[in-house]
């Protein structure tokens, strides 16, 4: 039971730790410039992968690693450039005015909308799925609850 | 401020290509390998980007407040934390969790920043986007959970 709530309460803080993420690169922006924080922020977070990546290396942990069949497309290589247009958009939209909390809540009806419509098409091979009109109710929902916290501020 | 909004919706897409690509090189060397991978082809793709648009600010970099350092620390950290977690909890509860408590913290960061706390409206504005997150869950096929940087 124990454990259990931990991988909540980790999973949890993991939550926190995106958003902090996306604040603190924010920050960076505003001091330097949006490109400027994504390479800052790739290449400490390059240092410090490079680190985790040694302490499973030391602790002989291998999970989720199938070494069977180990093809590896080279598009899936490129994985890391729209992660690193990720954090440069980020940082632009928080730094526009949208409050942190807004920014999370719209990039999320993006990543739920452009989701649905992946897996409807199948693209980079993923199962495709039968959309229905319930999977429309869910964007919808995100949308919502988005408008809400954009337009229920307090006005001071 | 309506472009930016159309801006975020374009990024929720970026962001979502990217975690899909994530999660595919993951089942095949491992969430940790494939960070330090994406970490990698990222810096080096925006170091080409700065030496082509001559960008660099060197000195902005060195004013910036020691705390603004943290985000790229907190992303490979949450990918560390992530994939302990996440293969024992499954994609629904990691994924209506990591939500949680990005907005809760996101909230408490704007409380923070504003001076002002988050309406009632607002709240409930949070709790139908943990819904939709949960109906998300409910309408896909169960999968293996996996790490994944909103």
């Amino acid at each position: 039971m124990i454990g259990r709530s931990m991988d909540w309460i980790l999973a949890f803080m993991g939550g926190a730790l995106l958003a902090l993420m996306i604040q603190y690169n924010s920050q960076m922006a505003q001091s330097t410039n949006p490109i400027m924080a994504s390479w800052t922020a790739h290449g400490l977070g390059m240092v410090l992968s490079f680190l985790f990546v040694l302490i499973q290396m030391s602790m002989n942990i291998e999970k989720g690693i199938n070494k069977k069949n180990f093809k590896l497309p080279l598009w899936l290589c490129l994985g890391g450039i729209p992660g690193a247009c990720t954090v440069i958009l980020a940082s632009m939209i928080v730094n526009s005015g949208l409050n942190l909390s807004v920014s999370i809540a719209l990039m999320l009806v993006g990543q739920v909308v452009f989701g649905i419509f992946s897996e409807a098409l199948g693209l980079f091979g993923i199962r495709k799925r039968r959309i229905g009109p319930a999977d429309f109710f869910v964007p919808l929902c995100i949308l919502s609850g988005a408008t809400l916290i954009i337009f229920g501020r307090s006005e001071t | 401020m309506t472009f930016f909004i159309v801006l975020a919706f374009f990024n929720g897409a970026v962001i979502s290509s990217s975690r899909t690509l994530n999660g595919q090189m993951s089942s095949q060397i491992g969430p940790l390998h494939a960070s330090f991978w994406n970490h990698g082809v990222g810096f080096a793709f925006l170091t080409a980007v700065l030496c082509l648009t001559g960008q660099w600010n060197t000195l902005g970099l060195l004013a910036a407040p020691r705390s603004s350092y943290l985000g790229g620390v907190f992303g490979a950290l949450f990918v560390a934390v992530s994939s302990f977690a996440f293969p024992r909890l499954g994609a629904t509860h990691a994924a209506l969790l990591v939500i949680s408590g990005q907005m809760c913290t996101a909230m408490l960061i704007d409380w923070d920043k504003k001076g002002t706390g988050p309406t009632l409206i607002q709240c409930l504005g949070v709790i139908l986007v943990l819904f939709g997150v949960y109906l998300t869950r409910i309408l896909k096929p169960t999968s293996e959970g996996e790490p994944d940087e909103a």
